[in-house]
């Protein structure tokens, strides 16, 4: 544990020597997400200037929900996205040998070496939104439904990544991964642009157990909102154990598919 | 004008060597649909009309216009462009005996015809699915004038993104904001919900902006909405065109003798 903490450290000490020989475009994702969820916020507002709910949800609770799903994002982009994003590519150059024989967990290094601080004011962003969205819903904010919420936020983060993991760990099976994580991207827009509360018979299976982006937001507003019921707590908690271990499954065996370069 | 018909034709062609990424364009475009159907299905359980839309009409303007969304690809330019300005090899387009932008414009024209086949069978194909009742107008003037303001907003949509990718002479790193500018020609394109549902002050506005009649105004007038916008649309998108292609001429000459072309 303590030899992960300061591979971490180190990692971190790294990152901020690279982007400080890199300065252009070191708020690039800040902007370009944060834009994006500026134009979601737009979206809902002109749309709930015609209608009064969506899927039983009000404006309030849709802008939290807008909130959550980019402070999400956020601590993705700001922690593991970058790196992870890069192992697709690490296994088709074989580069992934420099990570395999290192006396560190491949994926701990490949998870942090690419953290991006640039990305922290999406954060600050994120809660900006949360705080107007719980504001307009005219929540009661008690310590003990924060505390819950900020479970919920943690675990949806780890789901969030263990997708990413899961789609990129296909490359060590596969020659082309691209439009895996084009399917990745076109979901993850999708469930962007709708709460969970609209899905219903299919499109609830499908967004909620086999590709589950459609709890990642919703769950943490519902357990704000007061709305998470004891089945939601346990399909969650479900959801989130049955994709750590599919994860583990995927991330062990691709290593042991493994032949180096052109694998 | 041969040469261009060439340029063209050969980016039709290239196209083919990548089929299945063809077959994955044509089913991802049912994620703007099924966006579209959710998220109205839900709403107008409760309503019979938003925004002077029925929930049919509503479907039918996001099959229309994700439609026209997905045949502009121009974003396609200012990316190449960029990139080869900042690795150095845009001399690449600079030393054949053609106009630039001609050549990018018959690039986009080439793979747009190559993508209009597929995109109009994605769009039967969700039609069918979904069970939408499909909502077209009917006068031959008004999808004649829908069709030129398509024409001409696909035009203006390349002068930009070739504009944009003129700026990398000056700015060297331009990749942030084009992908902001993707996020933000979304919306005002109407490409994620009809610009009817934003209050009359913004679209007002909206009318004076050019991407108002990229997508936004063909869709609404192939619904039957807005036909008495047509001919003023025509002529607001036509000067647009104009004024883009002067501010082309002005950085293009300002900014290519910036070009060293060793790439940065």
């Amino acid at each position: 544990m303590r030899k992960n903490i300061n591979v971490i450290k180190e990692l971190v000490r790294l990152r901020f020597q690279h982007l400080m020989m890199f300065r252009i475009g070191f708020f690039g994702p800040f902007f370009v997400d944060g834009s994006l969820f500026v134009v979601q916020l737009m979206v809902f507002s002109a749309v709930y200037a015609n209608v009064e709910r969506i899927g039983g949800w009000e404006h309030g609770q849709m802008i939290l929900y807008i909130g959550t799903f980019s402070l999400i994002n956020a601590i993705n982009m700001v922690v593991y996205f970058f790196g992870v994003n890069s192992i697709p590519a690490k296994i088709k150059s074989g580069e992934m040998d420099l990570y395999l024989t290192k006396p560190v967990s491949p994926l701990l290094r490949l998870s942090l070496e690419h953290i991006n601080p640039g990305s922290l004011p999406l954060i600050l962003m994120s809660l900006v939104i949360i705080v107007y969205g719980a504001w307009e819903a005219e929540l009661r904010i008690e310590t003990g439904i924060v505390l819950s919420y900020l479970f919920w936020v943690v675990l949806m983060c780890i789901l969030y990544y263990e997708m990413e993991i899961i789609f990129r760990s296909i490359s060590f099976f596969l020659i082309s991964t691209a439009k895996m994580e084009q399917l990745e991207s076109a979901c993850l827009e999708l469930c962007m642009q709708l709460p969970g509360t609209v899905f219903y018979g299919v499109y609830k299976v499908v967004f909620y157990c086999i590709l589950p982006y459609g709890i990642m937001a919703t769950v943490p507003v519902k357990s704000l909102v007061g709305e998470c019921t004891p089945a939601t707590v346990l399909h969650a908690l479900a959801v989130v154990g049955i994709f750590t271990g599919i994860t583990c499954v995927l991330w062990r065996g691709g290593i042991r598919c493994y032949n180096s370069a052109s694998s | 004008m041969r040469k261009y018909r060439e340029i063209a034709r050969t980016y039709l062609k290239t196209q083919l060597a990548w089929r299945a990424d063809v077959l994955f364009n044509m089913v991802f475009t049912v994620g703007r649909i099924l966006f579209a159907y959710l998220l109205w299905k839900v709403i107008f359980a409760e309503k019979d009309t938003i925004g002077g839309f029925t929930f049919h009409g509503m479907l039918s303007y996001y099959i229309i216009s994700s439609f026209f969304t997905q045949l502009e690809m121009s974003h396609g330019i200012s990316e190449e462009m960029a990139a080869r300005i900042r690795n150095g090899t845009f001399s690449k387009y600079i030393v054949i005996p053609v106009n630039v932008e001609g050549y990018f414009a018959a690039m986009e024209s080439g793979v747009v015809l190559f993508y209009l086949f597929f995109d109009f069978a994605a769009a039967f194909i969700w039609i069918f699915l979904f069970g939408i009742e499909f909502t077209l107008v009917k006068d031959g003037m008004i999808i004649a004038c829908a069709l030129a303001m398509v024409l001409l907003g696909m035009f203006f949509m390349v002068q930009l993104n070739f504009f944009l990718g003129i700026l990398t002479f000056k700015y060297e790193e331009i990749n942030t904001f084009l992908m902001i500018k993707n996020n933000l020609i979304a919306l005002v394109t109407g490409s994620i919900v009809p610009l009817a549902l934003f209050p009359d002050t913004i679209v007002s506005f909206m009318r004076f902006l050019p991407f108002y009649y990229v997508t936004y105004l063909p869709s609404m007038l192939l619904t039957g909405k807005c036909a008495g916008e047509a001919v003023r649309g025509i002529i607001v998108i036509s000067c647009w065109c104009i004024v883009m292609q002067a501010a082309i001429r002005i950085a293009w000459k300002r900014y290519v003798r910036r070009f060293d072309g060793v790439g940065i």
